[in-house]
């Protein structure tokens, strides 16, 4: 690839070596060291740990969907029986708005 | 930003080599992490100082990305160079880590020493000479700073430099030669001395 940019490609030995050297922070097996310790305590997350755990809160979720479905569909399915009037509660209860119906005969008569 | 040139031999082999040593270490052995700690704990300490410049700060923020790099090492594209990717996070751990670090600020470098000051004592003239280096680097800008450190000192291409920074080539070259002019002075002056 052409470069478009007059820049030396090379890395400067010189100038390297001097950052090295200021830059170097020393006693690397201790650094070294303490990573490793570290790194005792931490887990690695492999595909098979992150997949069981989501499999985990999936199977919690779909347990929990399924015991809600259940639940509305049977409350619904029960509903209409339980508040459905026999033909003898029809027949004993008294009208929903006999007030009504006695003033309308009322005033037809009335007017008779 | 162009793809990078198919890497040498060598540098097949040893990404092969880390490749597997990755998926050794993601298979549980810690000897494994171990070698690729030892193999890159230079380089991740030399990129985090840096930034930071202290020392302290710049080991904390080296450890946190090798052990972060260790819980994300299934996220590591094998078909890639590991350097880099490890590099990456080191770059970011640290520069978070001077985010949330306001105060102790590097002062200024002083104009009395880029300008050839007093010579030091001889038997204390290379220590004296990196702290000039340091206090020069902290001068420039982050960026500026871990480009030119990735690429003189640690032998990083621009590709490489450019996907661990996360910025086009072009600008990775302009940013080592900026760095390296500036660098460059304070290295003639001492010598001039």
């Amino acid at each position: 690839m052409k470069d478009p940019l007059p820049f030396d490609h090379r890395p400067d030995a010189v100038l390297g070596k001097a950052l090295r050297e200021a830059l170097d922070p020393g006693d690397a097996p201790a650094f070294i060291a303490r990573v490793l310790a570290r790194a005792e305590h931490v887990r690695v997350a492999s595909w098979d740990a992150v997949l069981a755990r989501w499999a985990r809160a999936g199977v919690a979720a779909a347990l929990f969907i399924a015991l809600a479905g259940g639940y509305f569909v049977g409350r619904a399915a029960a509903s209409p029986a339980a508040i459905r009037p026999t033909v003898s509660d029809v027949l004993i209860a008294p009208p929903a708005h006999p007030g009504e119906v006695e003033v309308v005969l009322a005033s037809v008569i009335g007017n008779n | 930003m162009a793809d990078p040139q198919p890497p040498p031999q060598a540098a097949r082999i040893a990404q092969q080599d880390e490749a597997d040593l990755v998926a050794r270490a993601v298979s549980g052995e810690r000897e494994a992490f171990g070698v690729l700690v030892e193999r890159y704990a230079g380089v991740a300490r030399r990129v985090a100082r840096a930034v930071l410049g202290n020392p302290e700060d710049a080991d904390d923020a080296a450890q946190d990305a090798m052990l972060s790099a260790l819980v994300k090492l299934q996220q590591y594209d094998p078909r890639r160079p590991f350097g880099p990717w490890l590099l990456r996070i080191v770059a970011n751990a640290a520069t978070d880590r001077r985010r949330r670090r306001s105060v102790r600020r590097v002062e200024p470098l002083d104009v009395g020493l880029t300008a050839g000051g007093p010579r030091p004592d001889t038997t204390a003239e290379r220590r004296a000479l990196n702290e000039r280096l340091r206090e020069a680097l902290a001068e420039l800008p982050e960026r500026r700073r871990m480009a030119v450190v990735l690429f003189d000192v640690e032998g990083y291409t621009h590709g490489e430099i450019a996907a661990v920074l996360g910025i086009p080539e072009g600008t990775v070259r302009s940013e080592v030669f900026h760095a390296r002019r500036r660098l460059r002075v304070l290295l003639a002056d001492w010598k001039e001395e």
